[in-house]
């Protein structure tokens, strides 16, 4: 049973990563013009007819489409996501160059989101209805209402730019030469700003999540049960409540992954802070196509592959699951 | 219909009792008011320069001026038009779409719900500002295009939602006795099911609206907003852009707009949460 449950998922995702891939394929060629300014960068005004058809044959845009995008599956399979005609170099190689720091920020963001939403989150169902909840959920609904880039630009205002704390842009200082130990606290210093921002804008997803699914948990007959069997309370929230509400936690840790890259962009873009989602915004600002596209197809796919890993994790967390 | 009126009556009452509603419809009340008046009270027209640039707050520019010298406060007043009417019209979209699409598979359920709910799991998955830039980027910058592509790739939740209220209402007898005497689909659906939908529709849609000027925020700021129309988003863009935060500037210049976007989301957000509670008597407190 599991297997036929998993088996009509796992579909489901070949088939959103086919989508994913036309769309990717399919959008330079469905813009009106000739594709070569999206694809190859090139200025197509200043060409004459023979040229123009010249540069085509060479990126193989006169084949019909069917060859075209055997082509381009062909690339990406062997790891060719294309080049980048702004920067002048393969675009793996900037991925590559990218993908650490992103991973570092949206890492970093993930757990202390995770930790700080699970246990407030916690608190403010146990104390359902009571002032600290509604102070809670009100604080909340304003940290979440607030746009990612504003809460990244008042922090660098206010300890970057005023007070002088923290460094104002980038992932580390790229002159001072430092090595070893110094060099970690310099990048530690560089990502307070832009986590503490990415961190307050994700939090409430968490938040909203493990409170909600701790009210539901608190109904349940085993909770009641336990209680009066005279288990102690604490017992009752830690062992048998906490841990059964944590489940749709785990969901929302996965899912979190995609939207904290996509919140990454946001606060990338502000701090200059060089990862991938830095590198879609440059990417729109100099009209890059083809990095514009390597990039969403790199995001896109992590989301994808953290849903699968969710979905396989599932039924080690909930045996109802797996009996099922 | 004295029974509808009674329901309506019963939902105000529920309204006015929660305090979370009256701070959300108050914030709403707000600024759809400064959004009406705006174009009659701005001391200047926000796109005409009007002054030295990078000027301090002053009795004249309550707010100091930009970059290029157009006041800061006008901007602010006018801009609460495009956010609302992006944020607005973008949730409508998306509330179209996902209540047509959560009746349909409710509904009949079978073959159309399965494929249709596939669907809505596969928009759910794909990460949407990416999405969204890349296609701002494709498509160009314009009022038009962010509505439609913030509505369209927000409207998987509510359809889920939406779907789900349309089972459970489904299983209720009326329903079945309409089925039973042969009443025409068109009728059940607008006489029995809709009346069902309708409050977590309204409560969908002012979520909907209030993720959507946030989305428009985002995508102004990344500079993919409408260039002719400015958004709070499009300040925050040139603040960004010419340093504002790195000077004194911040305090009028980026502080005002980030808070005023704040403010009428979380109206949204708090309004939304209030229906949530109204439609849903599961999750009354008492």
């Amino acid at each position: 049973m599991l297997g036929r449950l998993l088996g009509g998922r796992m579909l489901q995702y070949v088939m959103l990563i086919v989508v994913i891939l036309v769309l990717n394929f399919m959008l330079p060629r469905a813009m009106p013009g000739t594709p070569l300014a999206f694809l190859a960068g090139e200025d197509v005004g200043l060409m004459t007819t023979e040229q123009r058809e010249e540069v085509m044959a060479q990126h193989g845009l006169d084949r019909p489409l069917p060859h075209q995008f055997a082509r381009y599956m062909g690339n990406l399979l062997q790891g060719d996501f294309g080049y980048s005609f702004q920067q002048r170099r393969p675009i793996t190689d900037i991925l590559m160059e990218r993908l650490p720091w992103t991973l570092l920020l949206a890492g970093a963001n993930l757990v202390l989101t995770t930790i700080i939403g699970v246990l407030v989150g916690a608190v403010a169902a146990w104390r359902r209805g009571g002032r600290a909840d509604a102070g809670l959920l009100a604080t909340f609904v304003f940290m979440a209402a607030m746009p990612s880039f504003w809460i990244g630009m008042i922090l660098v205002a206010v300890f970057a730019a005023q007070l002088g704390w923290f460094p104002v842009y980038g992932a580390y200082s790229t002159y001072a030469g430092l090595t070893g130990w110094e060099r970690i606290v310099d990048i530690g210093r560089h990502l307070v700003l832009p986590l503490t921002s990415l961190v307050f804008i994700s939090v409430s997803s968490v938040f909203f999540t493990m409170r909600y699914s701790m009210l539901s948990v608190l109904r349940e007959d085993y909770i009641s049960m336990a209680r009066a069997k005279g288990v102690p309370e604490r017992l009752v929230k830690y062992r048998h409540a906490m841990r059964n509400a944590l489940l749709p936690v785990l969901t929302i840790f996965m899912l979190n992954l995609g939207f904290i890259f996509s919140g990454a962009v946001v606060i990338e873009t502000v701090f200059a802070y060089p990862g991938i989602g830095r590198l879609l915004f440059q990417a729109v600002l100099t009209r890059d196509y083809p990095v514009l596209q390597a990039t969403f197809l790199l995001i896109t796919m992590t989301v994808i592959i953290a849903n699968i890993v969710a979905d396989l994790l599932y039924p080690l967390f909930d045996p109802r699951v797996r009996v099922r | 219909m004295p029974k509808e009126n009674s329901r309506v009556a019963e939902y105000w009452e529920l309204l006015r009792a929660n305090r979370i509603a009256v701070v959300g419809l108050g914030l709403l009340v707000f600024f759809a008011l400064l959004a009406i008046v705006a174009p009659f009270i701005v001391p200047f027209d926000p796109d005409e320069l009007v002054g030295a640039p990078f000027q301090r707050p002053s009795s004249v520019h309550l707010l100091g001026t930009n970059d290029v010298g157009q006041d800061i406060f006008s901007e602010l007043l006018v801009g609460a038009r495009v956010s609302l009417l992006i944020g607005l019209l973008a949730a409508m979209v998306s509330i179209g779409v996902g209540c047509v699409v959560g009746l349909v598979a409710g509904y009949f359920g079978g073959r159309i719900d399965s494929a249709l709910m596939r669907l809505v799991d596969m928009v759910l998955v794909i990460p949407f500002l990416p999405l969204m830039i890349l296609l701002a980027a494709y498509l160009g910058p314009s009022f038009w295009n962010l509505i439609l592509v913030i509505g369209l790739l927000t409207w998987a939740q509510p359809a889920r939602i939406i779907r789900s209220q349309v089972l459970s209402i489904k299983t209720r007898g009326f329903v079945e006795a309409g089925r039973a005497i042969g009443t025409p689909v068109a009728v059940i659906l607008r006489q029995h099911v809709l009346p069902g939908v309708i409050p977590l529709a309204l409560s969908q849609f002012v979520i909907a609206a209030s993720q959507s000027i946030l989305i428009e925020a985002s995508l102004s700021f990344l500079g993919l907003g409408d260039p002719v129309t400015k958004s709070w988003g499009t300040i925050l863009f040139y603040a960004q852009a010419r340093g504002a935060f790195l000077t004194d500037a911040w305090l009028w210049w980026v502080v005002p707009p980030g808070l005023l976007i704040t403010l009428v989301v979380a109206g949204f957000a708090f309004s939304g949460l209030a229906l949530e509670e109204v439609a849903d008597p599961k999750l009354r407190s008492r």
